[in-house]
């Protein structure tokens, strides 16, 4: 930031106009483009939207009419209520483990001497790399031919979110742990608090932002994720893998339309959100980009 | 100012002296508390899954519910290599300008092991090549980069697709792996190419608000990725948005909509791009961020135009936040399952879903598909290993 503003070069490119790095006529292309891509990325879901509430039996234009028919009849329907239900159970019970494990490894793994640390943190951001449909895979195999056989089901998906969900966690709270100012530490130990009192009155509080915005996103990854929860699932399905399988009959596809559009203002809210309290922590632990490094 | 602060007693040392013995070994019990659960239940949940995908595969284990069972099943009931060599097939065929002639395309059959071995030369030149050869490491890792892509940067081209170089195979899943990985390039590069000037807008060009603008970008990506997949299932299938906004138009008759927008290849690489290029503007603006931007002045400076200074100073400093991007991409869509399903058809079919098809879908071969997870979860963990450099350096920002 402080480069943009120094003091201008003497000689300038041809073309003149623009900065060192653009001309005049590139920064419009650049632009151009840049309103472009915004198009090309918010246009599909801002037309799901429009079309939940199109008065029409199909998602197709003309559009006829402002309706919310779509709607009452979406959530008068007792099968997508059990499956939106399921997947609120199964959102917040993966959040509140997934936090809390997130939270039980960063404190160690930022402050402490850990046995085999870089192989405990490897392990704990493997499953981002695991294709899902490997996870789901192997899971299935556990559950149905390993050493604890687990019924599928709804308990089932919830292991297999736990263990998706808790990378982000630790992602998300263990830098803000990292980077607390060490000697608040060492000042409430030598005013006499001891471990616990410390960690809750001077950690939790300051990396608070962080875990919410952790607990958040787990809860997005679990209500968003389909692949491994489609392997795992038994007759209860959750709210994504409702939509999947009715994804199937094309003549369903209006039906799903305000189901679909339900889902994305939620995680589109609560992802903001996350971020916002991300940025927030940050400000609160002294990091003044907040993009973060 | 000092003169007031009280000075422990020898006594009170000694207490704290204690109390901190006692801590430390409190600390150490309680590290192992703190981190042991979630070790033992990665160990449980997420480990010991993996290893059964191992056994699966080499017929240790099976799915019928005794050997006279899977003898009738054609499951393998013991240990056996038989499925992998079914798996990598007679060797890996390399054909040659694949669609010039449609029989004499010059081809020639090589062990799927070699192949194998030289990918992973390759891989390990463009990531380790200036470390290990000192004087032409930046030629070594350029060519290492365009040998990788060339062979699987695909073009459509009516209604097949284009190559310089196909890579195909006796065995169907090896083949199919192939079509993946050259989807797979062919999203990331364009995802790349669509990303870089948006992160260079960003980073250049707008002054007001950037990161509010960076955020606007980047939200699309922390929302519902089924969901975004399933827009464009309504935006382009055969009595989607397009088809019948063009037949209200006029321009179309709704009895024949453009079949072309959806159920192939091409859709599904786009598709895929779109769901990825929101995040990986994050990798390349930060890098472009981060330079120094006098050294670009000192080249104006120097006399460079603007196109040699971004050829000389820019891209080289902002090169590896542009892998990282790329990786961001490929990594996960090789084993892509959401978005061939919904707008792929059997055009678009990939890996991803055959492994899914082994297990749920009709075909009911736990064995044979645990053999393609395998694969597929070795090339990915080889590829993050190879490449963390470039991963944390993108990722450290994520």
């Amino acid at each position: 930031m402080s480069a943009a503003s120094a003091p201008a070069p003497r000689r300038r490119p041809k073309g003149g106009g623009g900065s060192v790095a653009l001309s005049r006529n590139g920064r419009v292309a650049l632009t151009g483009f840049f309103v472009a891509f915004l198009i090309f990325l918010y246009v599909p879901t801002a037309l799901l939207i429009v079309f939940s509430f199109n008065e029409s039996t199909v998602a197709a234009f003309p559009l006829a009419g402002l309706t919310f028919d779509w709607y009452s009849a979406a959530f008068e329907n007792p099968n997508i209520r059990a499956a939106l239900l399921n997947s609120l159970k199964i959102g917040t019970a993966c959040a509140f483990f997934a936090t809390l494990l997130g939270l039980m490894v960063s404190y160690p793994l930022a402050r402490r001497k850990v046995f085999f640390k870089a192989g405990i943190s490897a392990l704990l951001l493997l499953p981002l790399v695991v294709p899902t449909v490997v996870l789901g895979v192997a899971l299935l195999l556990l559950f149905q031919r390993g050493f604890v056989s687990i019924p599928l089901g709804l308990g089932a998906v919830l292991i297999a979110h736990v263990v998706i969900a808790l990378p982000f966690c630790v992602l998300l709270i263990l830098p803000r742990v990292a980077s607390i100012d060490r000697r608040l530490e060492e000042a409430a130990q030598d005013l006499g608090a001891g471990g616990f009192t410390t960690y809750r009155r001077i950690i939790l509080p300051l990396i608070m932002p962080a875990v919410l915005s952790a607990f958040l996103i787990a809860f997005v990854v679990s209500i968003d994720e389909v692949v491994v929860a489609s392997f795992l699932t038994s007759d209860k399905v959750t709210y994504p893998i409702y939509l999947y399988s009715g994804l199937k009959f094309p003549e369903q596809t209006q039906t799903l339309i305000p189901i679909a559009t339900v889902m994305i203002i939620l995680s589109f809210a609560l992802a903001f959100a996350a971020e916002g309290l991300r940025r927030v922590g940050e400000r609160r632990v002294g990091l003044r980009n907040p993009v973060g490094r | 100012m000092a003169s007031n602060v009280e000075i422990p007693r020898a006594a009170e040392i000694g207490v704290r002296v204690r109390r901190e013995g006692r801590f430390r070994a409190g600390q150490r019990l309680s590290t192992f508390g703190l981190v042991g659960p979630t070790v033992i239940a990665l160990a449980i949940f997420f480990l010991a899954p993996l290893w059964y995908i191992f056994e699966f595969s080499t017929g240790q284990k099976w799915v019928a519910p005794n050997d006279a069972a899977a003898l009738i099943s054609g499951e393998l009931t013991s240990i056996s290599g038989a499925l992998w060599s079914d798996f990598f097939g007679d060797g890996v065929i390399i054909e040659l300008m694949p669609n010039l002639g449609d029989q004499g395309a010059a081809h020639v059959t090589v062990p799927a092991a070699l192949i194998g071995l030289l990918f992973v030369v390759l891989i390990l030149a463009a990531v380790m090549g200036r470390r290990l050869v000192p004087r032409y490491g930046g030629r070594v890792v350029g060519f290492s980069f365009v040998a990788l892509l060339v062979p699987f940067m695909t073009l459509p081209a009516g209604d097949h697709i284009l190559r310089l170089v196909q890579l195909s195979s006796e065995s169907t899943d090896l083949r199919l792996f192939f079509k993946s990985v050259s989807m797979a390039t062919t999203s990331s590069v364009i995802a790349v190419l669509i990303a870089f000037p948006v992160a260079y807008y960003l980073a250049f060009c707008v002054t007001k608000s950037k990161y509010t603008w960076l955020l606007i970008v980047i939200t699309p990506f922390l929302t519902s990725y089924l969901l975004r997949i399933f827009a464009w299932k309504v935006v382009l299938g055969d009595q989607g948005l397009i088809n019948s906004g063009l037949a209200s138009l006029g321009v179309i008759s709704a009895d024949a909509p453009l079949t072309f927008l959806i159920y192939n290849q091409f859709t599904v690489m786009i598709v895929l791009t779109y769901a990825w290029v929101p995040f990986i503007c994050l990798p390349i603006f930060i890098a472009l961020e981060n330079m120094d931007r006098r050294l670009l002045e000192a080249a104006t400076d120097l006399g460079a135009s603007r196109l040699r200074a971004f050829a000389k100073v820019t891209l080289p400093l902002a090169a590896p936040g542009v892998v990282a991007a790329f990786l961001f991409v490929f990594i996960p869509s090789i084993g892509e399952y959401i978005t061939p399903s919904l707008v792929g058809g059997t055009k678009g079919y990939m890996f991803g879903q055959a492994i899914a098809d082994h297990f749920i879908g009709g075909a009911f071969d736990w064995q044979g598909g645990s053999v393609l997870a395998l694969f597929l979860l070795t090339v990915v963990l080889f590829l993050t290993a190879a490449t963390s450099k470039f991963l944390r350096a993108g990722g450290g920002t994520a």
